[in-house]
C-alpha cells in the first residue's frame, strides 16, 4: 500500500462529501455572540443547553451551532470578561449580546496544543495564546510582525528594512549552533517545511497563534520541537449570513536614519588642509549624497477581501489578498497575491467532520546585490551621479563603483509560489471516541533570475542566469482520540501515526558575455559557450512517527499530562534511526483549596513540566553516508578536455543523531481582582545535549578538517513574566495594558567529548571556534566572534581600546600595533540581558489609541561599518563620517572593543489611532485608522539601527552566490563590506480601513 | 462490548500506521551524490577518482604553501598600505618571522594534508575494489610519489609531522615523526616507486607525475638531506637529478618567459606543472595579488587587482646587465594598454610609478600605495580578474640544472657546476660566469633570479644557511626585520587547530 494512493483516495472522498445533501437538523440552534458595546464577534464563548450536557463554543466569528434536546428551554452563555447570560430558546437562530463584566475567568478559551486543543485553564505546559484582537497593528505585511514583543520568550528581529528579508523568530534563546533556530510553524495542523514560508502568508488570514514554549509542551513534535512550536490557526467560516469584509491600507516608508558622511563641501574643506591644498582629481565638482541617492520614498498597499458564510452543516471562508511593498532602496520590492479557501462540512448526524483548506501565495521579488551598499560609503561626495549629458558617471576603484548606476542596471528577480493544500476527516464512532485522518501537500517553487551588465569602466563580462528550486512535501497522519469523564475524573487520550516525505530539487543555468544585454536572462544560450554552466541537485528524506498523549484532570484542580513521540528519520545514522521524545507535566489550580476565601485572587495555578525535544535541522540529508561528488576540474592532457574529478565530499558520520533539548519549566498562572489583572510567569532551565557542530578533526588521517558530530552541550536559562490588566474601566473611557519581560542566558557548556565509532575512539575538541569576522580593507582573516565553552554563542574576543598616542596611533591596553602586532583580546558577551514589550490601548467613545513599545537591554553590536569608514586613512578617495576628522585616530583600522557599541534600545514599534463608526447603514463594522511603525527608537547605538541579525547564516543566492537579501550577514556584526550589508530600516506611516458589509 | 470496540479501533488505527511504514521501504536514496561503494566501476570513473589527488596541487603554487615559502624570505613582501593588507598582522608576521600557531600557518597545513588525505583515500578505495583495474600497480606508484611530494613539503615546513599513509588509521593514535624518520620513509617510498612510473613525456602525461618528476623530488630530498638528517647526500642528489637531465626528454625554453606564458603548456622545460584555466580550473591569481588597482588598465583586466605582493630594491638589485629575468618585475611609470598614456592612482592622483624602495613595513602615506616592484612573470591575462589560464610550475629543468650545480659544487666538482649554471645564465642573456664567479653565495642569488616567487626560496635559504652558517634565512633584512636570534623559525609552529584536534601533537620548539 502506497501512501500517496491513500492520500488520493482520501482527497477524493473529501470532495465526494461536499455533494452529500445537507441533512435537516430539527433541534439545532445557531447564532452569533457579540459584544454588546462594540458589536465585535466573541470567539470561544461557551454555550450550554440548560440542564443538559449539550454544549459548544463559538468560532472566531462568534458563530455557534448547537444540537439541543427537545427538553432544553434555555442556553447558558458564559465568556471570560463578560457577564453570564441565560437566553431562552425562542427560535432556531439566536443572536446573543454579552455585557462586559468585572469578572473574567479563563473559562473556555480554547488553545491548540498540537494535534488537539485544550481549555486555557486546563493547560499544563507553558503555552501562550494570542488572538487577532491582540495582534500588533499598523503596517503589517509580514505576519510575524503581529507577534513582535507580544509573547514572553519570543523574540522577533527584523534584520533590516528589506521587504525580502525574513525576520528571525526565536523562542527562549538559541538552542543550537548549526541547526535552525526558528520555532516550528504549524498552520492548520500542518507543519511547514521551512519556517520562513510562514512569512509569506497574508497576515489578514490569521485568526490566532498558540505558542508552545517549553519542552514539555513541544515534545509532541519530537525531533522538530526543540525551538518550540508556533501553531497558527487561520480564519474559518461560520454559519449564518454571508459576510463580506475588506481590510486595506496604504502607506509610505522612508529610511529612518543616515550615517553622518562628509558632504562635498566638507570633503573639499578637508582637501584644503592637505599638502596639495585641494582634492586633485577626486574633486569632480559635484555634491552628491550617495546614501540618499539610492533611496526613495517607498509606497505600500495591502488589500484583502474575504467572503465567509455557511449553513448549519457547511461553512467556508475565502479570501483574496494583494500586497505590494516597495523597498526604500531603489529597484527593490515585493509583491504578493494570495488566495485562501477553507471549508468545513459536517455530515452523518454531525458525526463526520471534514475540513478542506487550500492556499496559494504568489510572490514577486526585486532584489539588489548587497555589495552596492558598500559603494555608498566609498564613493566620494564630489563625484556626480550622472554626467552633464545624462549618462551615468562611471568610476571604478577598489570596491568603488557608482551605486546608483549599478542598482538601476542590475536585474535580480524571484518568482515564488507557495501552495499549501490540506484535507482532514474526523469521525465520531462514539461520543467519546473519534478517529480521523489528515493529509497535506506543500509545494514551494522559487524561480530566481539575474542579469549583471558590463560596465565600460570596469571591463567585466556581463552575465545572466536562471535557477529553479522546488521544495515539496507530502504529509499525512491518522489519529484516534478518546475523551471521557467519570464523575470528577476526566481523561483525554490521543494516539497517532504520522508520515512526512520531504523533497528538494534545484536547477540552475548561467552564461556570460551576451551581445544583446537587453535580452537579460531570456536567451541564456546566446552567450560565449565556454562560460555556460549548468547544475542540478535533488534530495529526499522521510520522517515517520508514532505518538501519544494522555491528559488527566481531577475536579479541574489537579492535572497530569504525558506525551511520547517516536521519530524515525532517514537523515539519522544507522545506529540512531529512531528517537524517543517524552514529556510529563503536572498542574494544580489552588484557588478552591487554598484561596477560597481570598477574594482578590480569582484563579491561580502552578505548573511544572519536563520534556525532551529534538533538532535535526543541522543534519544534511546525506551527511551519514560516505559519498563521492564532483569536485574541481582536472585537465586530461591526452584529450585536452577539462573533466570533473570525483572525490569523497565529506567526513561521513554514520552516528549522526538529533540534538536533544532537555527542558524543565515551572510556571504560575494567575488572575487577580476579578480578572482585572492576569498574567503568568515561567522559569526554565533547558540543556541541549548532542550539540551538532562541524568539529575539527586531525588531518591526517581525515581527508576533511571537520566532521559534523553530536558532541557538546549548551544551556538556556530564563525567566518570563507576562501581565495584562484593565487599568481604567468606565462607560466611556477604558485603558488596557499588557506587557512582558524575558530574561534569557545562553551558555555553551562544552564543545568537546569522546566519540566512538567502529571500535575507534575519537576525541573531538574545539576550544574556541571562530564564527564571525571583521569585514573591511586590511581586515581579512580577522575573527572577532567565537564559540567558546563558558560563554554565550557568538561571544566577542576583542582587544581593549585605550585611546590614541601622541602621533594618532591607536593603543590597545596601552600598546600600539607597532609595539604588539596582535594585541590581546578580551571576551565580551553581546547578547541581551532582557527583552521586553509593552502595549497600551485607550478607548474613548469611538476612538481607540493603541501603541506598542518594544525594547532590548544589554545587547551589544559590533559597528563594523564605522570601524571601516570612521578613519581618516580613507581620505580623500573614499568617504568617511564627520567624526573621523576629529576622533584623532591616524593609523589603520583595527577591530577592537571601541566599535562594540551598546545596542540597547526602546522602539515605538507601532502607534495606531482608530475611529469606529457605529450604526452605519451599509456596514456591520467600519473602522478607519492611521498608524505609524517605528516612529522612533531610543538608543545609544551609532549605526543606522541597533536591531540587526542575531544569528549566523552563510551562503549567497543560488544564482551567482552573491548576497541579495542579507543572507550572508553574521550575528551581532553590522557590516557593509565583503558581501555583508545592512539594508536600512524604515519608518512607515499608513492609513487603513476595515469594513464588513451588511 | 463498547470497550472492546474501542480497543479494536485503536489497534486498527495503529496497525494502519505500522503497515504504511513497513510497506514503504523508507530508505535514504541519494540522487546527486553517490555512495563511495557504487563509484570506481569504469576506467573513466577511476580516472576521475584519481584526479582529486592532483586537484589538491591546484592550491600549491599560488596558495598558502607558496606564500609561507616566499613571504618569509626576501623575495616577497606584503606591506600594509594604509588600511589595506593589515589583516590582523598576518603578512607582517610572515616577513618578520613572528610566526604564531593561530595565525596563517594552518592554511598550508590544510592544503598539504588535503593532498595526502585524498591520495590515502584513493589508494584505499582502489585497492579494495573487488576487481581492481589492470594497471593498479602503476596507479599505486603514481599516487604514492604524488603523496611523497605533499609529505616532502609538509615535513620541510613543519618538521615534526604526523605521517599517515593509511586511510584507515585510528585518529587517536596519530603521533609525530621526526624529520629524519620522514626522510627515511620518503627515501624508501620514492626509490621503490619512482622506477615504476611512466617515462613517457608528452601530452598524455602532462600535469601528471612521471618518473622524472619523481626523480626531481628525490633529488630535492637528497639536496636537503643535511637539513633533515645532519648528513649531506650530494652524490645521491647528483645521481637523482641526472636521471632527469640525462633523459634528454626536456630542454630549456629559448625564452625564459615561455615557462610562464599563457601558452606555457607547450613549455619544453616543464617537468611537473599544475594546469589552470580561466573557465575550468581556477586558482591562479598571480596578477591580482601583485598588481595595483589601476594596473587593470595596463593589461585589460576585467577587475581591479588587489595591490598586495611585491619585491624590494634588494631583490631588484640582484639583476645586472642584460639579464632578461629582470623583466619579470614592473617598476617605474605605468601605462595604459596603449603603452603611451601614463596612468595615475585615481585615489590619490599620484602618477602610477612603482617604487621598489621600501623602507617600512607599514605606512598610510599616499606614496606607499605604489611601493614595491610587481612581479608579472606569469603574464597577466586580458579579460580576466584572477583565475588566469597560465599553468603553474612545480618542477622545471632550470631548477634541475641549478640543483646539479649546487650538489656538484658541494661535492667538489666545480666544473660541472659552472657548466650547469651557465646554461641558465646564457638563456637569461646574462653574462657567462668564470670559475671565480661561482660561490655558494652567488649560486644562491642565481637561484633567486631564476626561481623568483616560485616557492623554493625558504627551502633554499635554510639549506644554504645550514651549509654555510650565514644567516640567510634567520638574519636581518630591510625593512624592519631583525635577526631571529636562533633557528627555531626553520620550522613553522604546529597550528593551534591541529594541536586542538589531535592531543598527541607537540608544539615545535621555540613556539
Amino acid at each position: 500500500m502506497y501512501f500517496k494512493t491513500l492520500l488520493k483516495v482520501s482527497c477524493f472522498a473529501l470532495f465526494c462529501f461536499f455533494v452529500v445533501p445537507v441533512m435537516a437538523q430539527n433541534s439545532a440552534v445557531t447564532g452569533k455572540v457579540t459584544d454588546s458595546k462594540d458589536g465585535s464577534p466573541l470567539t470561544g464563548v461557551s454555550i450550554v443547553a440548560k440542564g443538559t450536557a449539550a454544549g459548544t463554543v463559538t468560532d472566531v466569528n462568534g458563530a455557534f451551532r448547537l444540537s439541543v434536546p427537545a427538553s432544553a428551554t434555555a442556553l447558558i452563555v458564559t465568556y471570560i470578561g463578560y457577564d453570564r447570560k441565560e437566553v431562552a430558546i425562542t427560535g432556531s437562530t439566536l443572536n446573543i449580546t454579552l455585557d462586559p463584566s468585572s469578572t473574567s475567568l479563563s473559562e473556555v478559551t480554547v488553545v491548540s496544543v498540537g494535534y488537539g486543543s485544550q481549555r486555557k485553564k486546563d493547560l499544563t505546559g507553558a503555552v501562550e495564546n494570542l488572538s487577532a484582537k491582540n495582534f500588533n497593528q499598523g503596517a503589517i505585511i509580514n505576519p510575524v510582525d503581529q507577534l513582535a514583543g507580544k509573547v514572553a520568550g519570543l523574540t522577533i528581529t527584523q534584520p533590516g528594512g528589506d521587504p525580502n528579508q525574513n525576520a528571525s523568530v526565536r523562542l527562549r534563546g538559541q538552542s543550537s549552533l548549526s541547526g535552525g533556530l526558528s520555532p516550528l510553524f504549524v498552520v492548520d495542523g500542518i507543519a511547514l517545511d521551512d519556517p520562513n514560508q510562514f512569512q509569506n502568508i497574508p497576515p489578514g488570514d490569521i485568526a490566532s497563534y498558540d505558542v508552545l514554549k517549553d519542552a514539555s509542551a513541544s515534545a509532541i513534535y519530537g525531533s522538530r520541537g526543540a525551538n518550540g512550536v508556533i501553531i497558527v490557526t487561520t480564519k474559518r467560516g461560520s454559519a449564518g449570513r454571508t459576510t463580506v469584509s475588506y481590510d486595506g491600507l496604504v502607506g509610505a516608508s522612508n529610511q529612518s536614519k543616515y550615517y553622518d558622511l562628509l558632504t562635498g563641501a566638507q570633503l573639499r574643506a578637508y582637501g584644503a588642509t592637505t599638502t596639495a591644498g585641494n582634492l586633485g582629481s577626486i574633486d569632480k565638482g559635484a555634491n552628491t549624497d550617495w546614501q540618499k541617492a539610492i533611496t526613495q520614498t517607498a509606497y505600500q498597499q495591502r488589500h484583502s477581501v474575504s467572503i465567509s458564510g455557511g449553513t448549519n452543516t457547511f461553512n467556508y471562508i475565502s479570501s483574496l489578498s494583494y500586497q505590494n511593498q516597495d523597498g526604500t532602496v531603489i529597484n527593490t520590492g515585493k509583491e504578493q497575491i494570495g488566495l485562501r479557501f477553507n471549508a468545513e462540512q459536517k455530515a452523518l448526524n454531525d458525526k463526520l467532520d471534514i475540513h478542506l483548506g487550500i492556499q496559494n501565495v504568489a510572490t514577486n521579488r526585486k532584489f539588489i546585490d548587497y555589495n552596492n551598499f558598500s559603494y555608498v560609503f566609498n564613493a566620494p561626495p564630489t563625484y556626480p551621479i550622472r554626467n552633464a549629458d545624462g549618462s551615468y558617471n562611471e568610476f571604478s576603484d577598489f570596491n568603488q563603483e557608482n551605486p546608483v548606476e549599478h542598482i538601476n542596471s542590475e536585474f535580480y528577480r524571484a518568482k515564488e509560489n507557495l501552495t499549501l493544500m490540506n484535507g482532514s476527516a474526523d469521525y465520531s464512532i462514539l461520543t467519546e471516541l473519534k478517529i480521523g485522518a489528515l493529509g497535506s501537500i506543500s509545494r514551494n517553487d522559487i524561480e530566481t533570475r539575474g542579469f549583471q551588465p558590463t560596465y565600460a569602466d570596469q571591463g567585466n563580462r556581463n552575465r545572466a542566469g536562471q535557477a529553479n528550486e522546488n521544495k515539496d512535501s507530502y504529509k499525512g497522519n491518522i489519529h484516534i482520540n478518546y475523551d471521557k469523564s467519570f464523575g470528577k475524573h476526566k481523561i483525554s487520550l490521543l494516539g497517532a501515526y504520522e508520515y512526512n516525505d520531504f523533497r528538494y530539487d534545484a536547477f540552475a543555468a548561467r552564461g556570460a558575455q551576451y551581445l544583446v544585454p537587453a535580452q537579460l536572462d531570456n536567451n541564456l544560450g546566446a552567450g560565449v559557450s565556454t562560460y555556460n554552466s549548468i547544475g542540478s541537485y535533488r534530495e529526499e528524506y522521510y520522517l515517520t512517527s508514532f505518538f501519544a498523549r494522555a491528559f488527566y484532570n481531577y475536579d479541574d484542580r489537579f492535572y497530569v499530562t504525558g506525551t511520547i513521540r517516536r521519530d524515525k528519520s532517514t537523515k539519522f545514522g544507522s545506529a540512531y534511526q529512531v528517537g524517543y521524545f517524552p514529556s510529563f507535566n503536572v498542574a494544580y489550580r489552588m484557588k478552591k483549596d487554598l484561596f477560597a476565601n481570598v477574594d482578590w485572587i480569582s484563579d491561580i495555578k502552578i505548573r511544572a513540566g519536563y520534556g525532551v525535544t529534538g533538532n535535526e535541522d543541522a543534519i544534511g540529508v546525506y551527511k551519514t553516508l560516505e559519498t563521492v561528488a564532483p569536485g574541481n576540474n582536472f585537465y586530461n592532457g591526452a584529450t585536452g578536455q577539462y573533466l570533473s574529478s570525483y572525490s569523497v565530499n565529506q567526513n561521513a558520520n554514520p552516528l549522526l543523531r538529533w540534538e536533544e533539548r532537555h527542558g524543565k519549566n515551572i510556571g504560575l498562572d494567575f488572575e487577580l481582582f476579578n480578572g482585572r489583572l492576569s498574567g503568568n510567569m515561567n522559569y526554565f532551565n533547558d540543556e541541549t545535549t548532542h550539540l551538532l557542530y562541524d568539529y575539527t578533526v586531525p588531518t591526517p588521517p581525515f581527508v576533511y578538517p571537520t566532521i559534523l558530530a553530536n558532541v557538546g552541550t549548551l544551556v538556556n536559562k530564563g525567566f518570563e513574566l507576562a501581565l495584562s490588566g484593565q487599568i481604567v474601566k468606565g462607560s466611556k473611557f477604558n485603558w488596557n495594558a499588557n506587557g512582558q519581560i524575558t530574561f534569557i542566558k545562553t551558555t555553551i557548556t562544552s564543545l568537546a567529548g569522546q566519540y566512538s565509532f567502529a571500535g575507534q575512539t575519537y576525541q573531538l575538541n574545539s576550544d574556541q571556534i571562530p564564527v564571525g569576522y571583521a569585514q573591511g580593507r586590511g581586515l581579512s582573516s580577522n575573527p572577532i566572534t567565537f564559540l567558546k565553552p563558558g560563554y554565550s554563542p557568538d561571544v566577542f574576543f576583542l582587544p581593549h581600546y585605550t585611546g590614541v598616542d601622541a602621533s594618532g596611533n591607536q593603543t590597545f591596553d596601552g600598546k600600539t600595533i607597532a609595539q604588539v602586532a596582535s594585541p590581546p583580546g578580551h571576551y565580551i558577551d553581546p547578547s541581551p540581558k532582557f527583552n521586553y514589550g509593552i502595549t497600551n490601548s485607550f478607548d474613548y467613545g469611538n476612538w481607540n489609541l493603541n501603541f506598542a513599545l518594544r525594547g532590548v537591554y544589554g545587547q551589544k553590536v559590533f559597528n563594523n561599518t564605522l570601524l571601516d569608514i570612521e578613519t581618516v586613512t580613507r581620505l580623500p578617495g573614499n568617504n568617511v563620517t564627520r567624526e573621523a576628522l576629529t576622533n584623532g585616530i591616524k593609523d589603520a583600522p583595527v577591530a577592537s572593543d571601541k566599535w562594540l557599541e551598546n545596542a540597547s534600545f526602546l522602539r515605538m514599534d507601532n502607534i495606531t489611532l482608530a475611529y469606529t463608526f457605529k450604526n452605519v447603514s451599509f456596514a456591520s463594522a467600519l473602522r478607519v485608522y492611521v498608524s505609524s511603525n517605528n516612529l522612533f527608537v531610543i538608543t545609544k547605538y551609532r549605526g543606522l539601527d541597533p536591531e540587526i541579525k542575531t544569528e549566523n547564516s552563510a551562503g549567497g543566492n543560488i544564482l551567482f552566490g552573491n548576497n541579495l537579501n542579507g543572507s550572508n550577514n553574521t550575528a551581532f556584526i553590522d557590516a557593509n563590506y565583503g558581501g555583508q550589508a545592512y539594508y536600512p530600516r524604515v519608518r512607515t506611516f499608513v492609513l487603513g480601513l476595515n469594513i464588513s458589509l451588511k | 462490548m463498547k470497550r472492546k470496540k474501542i480497543i479494536i479501533i485503536a489497534f486498527t488505527t495503529l496497525m494502519v500506521g505500522s503497515i504504511t511504514e513497513s510497506c514503504n521501504k523508507l530508505t535514504l536514496k541519494p540522487y546527486s551524490v553517490e555512495p563511495v561503494g557504487n563509484f570506481y566501476q569504469t576506467s573513466d570513473q577511476i580516472a576521475a577518482g584519481i584526479a582529486p589527488a592532483y586537484t589538491a596541487l591546484q592550491n600549491i603554487p599560488d596558495g598558502n604553501v607558496n606564500q609561507m615559502n616566499e613571504i618569509t624570505t626576501d623575495e616577497i613582501i606584503v606591506p600594509t598600505r594604509g588600511n589595506d593588507w593589515y589583516d590582523g598582522g598576518q603578512w607582517q608576521g610572515l616577513w618578520l618571522h613572528s610566526f604564531k600557531p593561530d595565525v596563517f600557518v594552518d592554511g598550508g597545513w590544510a592544503d598539504l594534508n588535503n593532498g595526502i588525505g585524498k591520495v590515502n583515500f584513493t589508494l584505499n578505495i582502489l585497492n579494495s575494489l573487488p576487481s581492481k583495474p589492470s594497471n593498479i600497480a602503476s596507479i599505486n606508484a603514481e599516487l604514492k610519489v604524488l603523496r611523497a611530494y605533499f609529505i616532502f613539503q609538509f615535513m620541510d615546513m613543519f618538521g615534526n609531522i604526523p605521517l599517515v599513509t593509511d586511510y584507515n588509521t585510528d585518529p587517536s593514535k596519530v603521533t609525530q615523526k621526526t624529520r629524519a624518520e620522514v626522510y627515511a620513509f620518503l627515501e624508501s617510498d620514492l626509490t621503490t616507486n619512482v622506477p615504476l612510473l611512466s617515462t613517457t613525456v608528452d601530452k598524455t602525461t602532462y600535469g601528471r607525475v612521471t618518473q622524472y618528476a619523481g626523480y626531481m623530488l628525490l633529488a630535492k630530498l637528497y639536496l636537503n638531506a643535511q637539513v633533515y638528517t645532519g648528513t649531506p647526500q650530494w652524490a645521491k642528489a647528483i645521481a637523482a637529478v641526472n636521471q632527469v637531465i640525462n633523459s634528454n626528454k626536456y630542454a630549456l625554453n629559448g625564452n625564459y618567459f615561455d615557462n610562464f606564458s599563457l601558452a606555457d603548456r607547450s613549455s619544453t622545460e616543464s617537468i611537473l606543472a599544475v594546469p589552470f584555466d580561466n573557465v575550468n580550473i581556477g586558482g591562479n591569481n598571480w596578477e591580482m595579488q601583485t598588481l595595483h588597482y589601476q594596473s587593470q588598465l595596463s593589461f585589460g583586466l576585467s577587475g581591479q587587482p588587489w595591490n598586495g605582493f611585491c619585491s624590494t630594491a634588494d631583490v631588484l638589485n640582484k639583476f645586472t646587465g642584460a639579464d632578461v629575468r629582470k623583466n619579470q618585475f614592473l617598476v617605474g611609470q605605468q601605462y595604459a594598454a596603449d603603452k603611451v598614456t601614463p596612468l595615475k592612482d585615481t585615489q590619490t592622483g599620484l602618477p602610477l610609478i612603482f617604487d621598489p624602495n621600501i623602507t617600512t613595513l607599514s605606512s598610510a602615506t599616499d606614496a606607499f600605495r605604489l611601493a614595491g616592484a610587481r612581479n608579472i612573470k606569469y603574464t597577466p591575462q586580458a579579460g580576466t580578474s584572477g583565475n588566469q589560464s597560465n599553468d603553474m610550475v612545480i618542477f622545471r629543468l632550470a631548477d634541475a640544472y641549478l640543483m646539479l650545480a649546487e650538489a656538484s659544487l658541494q661535492n667538489g666538482d666545480a666544473a660541472t657546476a659552472l657548466t650547469a649554471v651557465n646554461k641558465i645564465r646564457a638563456r637569461a642573456g646574462a653574462t657567462t660566469w668564470i670559475p671565480t664567479d661561482l660561490t655558494m653565495a652567488s649560486l644562491l642569488d642565481e637561484r633567486s633570479r631564476e626561481l623568483m616567487w616560485e616557492g623554493w626560496r625558504r627551502n633554499d635559504l635554510i639549506r644554504f644557511q645550514v651549509a654555510t652558517g650565514t644567516h640567510y634565512f634567520t638574519g636581518a633584512r630591510t625593512p624592519a626585520k631583525g635577526d631571529d636570534g636562533d633557528t627555531h623559525t626553520f620550522l613553522f609552529p604546529i597550528p593551534s587547530p591541529e594541536l586542538n584536534s589531535n592531543k598527541n601533537l607537540k608544539q615545535n620548539p621555540g613556539y
